[in-house]
């Protein structure tokens, strides 16, 4: 052994310790960046020259010292690809609720603010006609009433269609969203790639990268690949690779603009000339409200439009006016955004079922459509009345609504389960980095005092030579 | 090692999600006390929205029927008005005529008697002609302005009945029959026995009596009709608001919050919130940095 190598191996402690220290600092300031992974060095023993155990014949003294391999990253990968995974499907379900519950909303049921009502209060209004035939005032409430419910459906309807623009505009910028994502992915990955071929540190962007996958799974459920020898990741959308290495796609959107097109050309999103199913993320969740649900609802309120005005027109049109003129139809329209009110006086409304005669049988008539299984007998078998498919309708908005709520309450846990997985993997444990401060304070201070020990044990082997 | 890494982002997410439930649970029922309402939209439970709007329809429906229940009532009052003023309006005539037979009696006299009849007949087509919201009571579904021709006394109206809907089964007749009230017969009879008086056929007198006497006990008849119907209008009446009340309670319990269920509730998420608060306060400020000098 000699007072030389020994003063070199401690040294190496002394600049292991001080590497590890900076580590710490590096984890305790970045304790509470989000996606920021722990860094830990990793650090091994350094064996003498073989050929010092030659010339000194003793091979029990063999040291070197100390060497830092690597500054390691701590990720797990398939806790973070698990992350990933939950964020996409906690998007997709919270873009749907949100979209739904804006269309259940506009219901105003159960209450007496909704849609049931006014039906109710038109129905009603009938009853005062069948009693008071010749009565202005009671055939001008009629009027007024039909008109609140063709105005009442009118509201829903372009409620509905508003709901639906909003979700297409929140499509769009998703899609944009993605779309630059994905290009800074593969920026990053282009980094990454450079920095690995110059030896020079990648953890930082290492991380950064990992944030932006997350991001495109939320946005779209894309799928990381298993990242490559050089540090870079790739994103598959349902197969189609949206970056692969440092190139990005662009995906767009097509189909139609407005609910009434939704249907026939639905919004899409696409790449190339071909469709992308998205199946998880903002945009999958988007899609379901844009492609099915809304244009569902909206279809759904046309159909009680349509009942309404052909159970009413069909016994309008069998009575007679009180100056003995045929009654004609009594609501116009094609569905619940347009459908209007014929009459408009009260001499217009068919009342009696006799001409010449003032019975008010043709006003009880329409009175009793009220009762939903005289609607159902005037519509046909199999038919169902409009305030039966107005209860449906709302059945059908609050059940998918719940659903989705429950959805979210399991994602949201799915999702914290997964962050808390990644977190306590990942995470900084400040308590953890103390003790690691002072068990490298304290190497530091042990390797010093190494040095002291071999300067006094020269000093005394220099002084003997006096 | 055995349990979970535990990290300042890790027990921040865990705690943050924990603080997070126990809120929502706490404003939820806050929201349902405020608004005493623990069905709002259709999503809070969907049996119970469907069931609540049929329930509310039906009470709206109740209370339409009501309302024609009193229609039914004002219409059938006026016809017992009129038929009531009818019977003393025949019961004068009866006595005029029986004073027509004394034959100590003068030409003027019974000059006066005749001119007194037409009189009578007069208002008793008035009466018959009797109108609610321009509708005459006795005129059937005809369209004429008045039941019985104030010159002719020929009877213009219709035996067809004016219907209304009293309760979700039941429809009740709210006019009376012109027939029924001897709309048809009674203004000829009036006409004819003022003639017979002015030329002192006292046969033909005591025939006119008859035909009175016969025309009172129809009135009596149609008097005692709408006063059974009158009773029946009664019977709906009550019935029908008990329904609705019966709505309006299922409206309720299928609506509104369980109260003292709600509270309890409430105070109990209320505690568990503090409770994981002061825990999270409690956990978060301690660390090895309080320990180290």
């Amino acid at each position: 052994m000699s007072g030389f190598s020994t003063m070199n191996t401690a040294i190496s402690g002394l600049l292991a310790s001080q590497r590890a220290l900076d580590v710490v600092g590096q984890n305790v300031v970045n304790a509470n960046t989000p996606g920021y992974s722990r860094q830990s060095v990793r650090v091994s023993s350094v064996g003498a020259a073989p050929s010092s155990t030659l010339h000194t014949g003793n091979a029990q003294a063999v040291v070197g010292g100390v060497q830092i391999d690597t500054v390691e990253r701590i990720r797990d990968t398939f806790l973070e690809n698990t992350r990933v995974a939950a964020g996409a499907s906690m998007e997709a379900v919270k873009a749907q609720t949100s979209a739904l519950k804006g269309a259940e909303q506009l219901l105003s049921e159960p209450g007496d603010g909704g849609l049931q009502s006014v039906i109710d209060d038109f129905f009603n209004a009938w009853h005062d006609v069948a009693q008071k035939p010749t009565d202005e005032g009671a055939g001008a409430v009629v009027i007024q009433r039909a008109r609140t419910v063709a105005s009442q459906l009118a509201f829903v309807s372009n409620g509905i269609e508003e709901r639906w623009e909003t979700s297409l505009s929140e499509l769009r910028a998703t899609v944009s969203e993605l779309n630059q994502a994905a290009t800074d992915l593969a920026k990053v990955n282009q980094r990454i790639r450079e920095a690995h071929v110059v030896d020079r540190p990648v953890n930082e962007l290492l991380d950064q990268r990992d944030m932006l996958v997350r991001k495109l799974g939320e946005l779209a459920g894309g799928k990381p690949s298993v990242q490559s020898e050089d540090g870079m990741v790739s994103v598959t959308v349902n197969g189609l690779a949206l970056v692969s290495g440092v190139r990005a796609e662009q995906f767009t959107l097509t189909g139609g603009t407005t609910l009434a097109t939704a249907t026939s050309t639905p919004p899409t999103v696409t790449f190339g000339s071909s469709q992308v199913s998205v199946a998880s993320g903002k945009a999958a969740g988007l899609l379901a409200a844009l492609r099915t649900d809304l244009p569902g609802v909206s279809q759904q309120l046309d159909g009680l439009a349509v009942a309404l005005r052909d159970v009413v027109n069909a016994v309008h049109i069998t009575g007679f006016t009180t100056d003995s003129v045929p009654g004609g139809e009594f609501f116009d329209g094609t569905g619940a955004s347009n459908l209007s009110v014929i009459p408009t006086l009260t001499s217009q409304l068919a009342v009696t079922q006799t001409a010449g005669e003032i019975d008010g049988n043709n006003a009880l008539a329409i009175a009793d459509l009220s009762i939903d299984a005289n609607a159902e007998l005037v519509l046909g078998p199999g038919s169902t009345s409009p305030s039966g498919l107005w209860r449906n309708l709302a059945a059908n908005v609050g059940t998918q609504v719940q659903g989705l709520e429950r959805g979210l309450e399991v994602q949201s846990t799915v999702l914290s389960t997964a962050d808390i997985a990644v977190e306590s993997d990942a995470g900084v444990n400040l308590d953890e980095e103390m003790a690691s401060l002072l068990l490298f304070q304290r190497s530091y201070q042990a390797a010093a005092r190494v040095i002291s020990t071999v300067d006094s044990v020269l000093e005394t082997l220099i002084n003997l030579g006096r | 090692m055995t349990g979970m890494r535990v990290t300042t982002r890790s027990s921040t997410t865990a705690t943050m999600r924990g603080l997070e439930s126990s809120l929502n649970r706490v404003q939820r029922l806050q929201n349902q006390l405020s608004s005493g309402r623990q069905v709002e939209r259709p999503s809070d439970d969907p049996a119970a929205t469907v069931s609540s709007m049929k329930l509310r329809s039906q009470k709206r429906a109740d209370e339409q029927y009501l309302r024609n229940i009193d229609d039914a009532r004002g219409r059938l009052s006026l016809a017992d008005d009129a038929l009531t003023s009818l019977s003393s309006q025949i019961r004068r005539a009866q006595e005029l005529l029986t004073s027509s037979r004394d034959a100590a009696l003068s030409d003027d006299s019974r000059a006066a008697i005749s001119a007194e009849l037409v009189e009578v007949r007069k208002s008793m087509i008035d009466t018959y002609n009797a109108r609610w919201i321009d509708r005459p009571v006795f005129g059937g579904t005809k369209a004429t302005e008045n039941a019985v021709d104030p010159t002719t006394g020929e009877y213009l109206g219709n035996d067809a009945p004016i219907v209304a809907r009293i309760s979700r089964d039941v429809t009740m007749r709210t006019d009376v029959e012109g027939t029924a009230a001897a709309a048809g017969v009674l203004p000829d009879i009036l006409a004819r026995a003022a003639l017979d008086i002015g030329n002192n056929d006292m046969t033909s007198v005591v025939t006119d009596q008859d035909e009175l006497a016969d025309a009172l006990s129809t009135v009596l008849r149609a008097l005692g009709d709408v006063g059974a119907r009158a009773s029946q209008l009664e019977t709906a009446e009550q019935s029908v608001d008990s329904e609705r009340l019966d709505f309006v309670s299922r409206i309720s319990e299928n609506e509104d919050v369980d109260l003292p269920y709600a509270i309890m509730n409430l105070q109990t998420s209320q505690i568990a919130y503090q409770a994981s608060l002061g825990a999270a306060a409690k956990v978060m400020q301690t660390s090895l940095l309080d320990f180290l000098r």
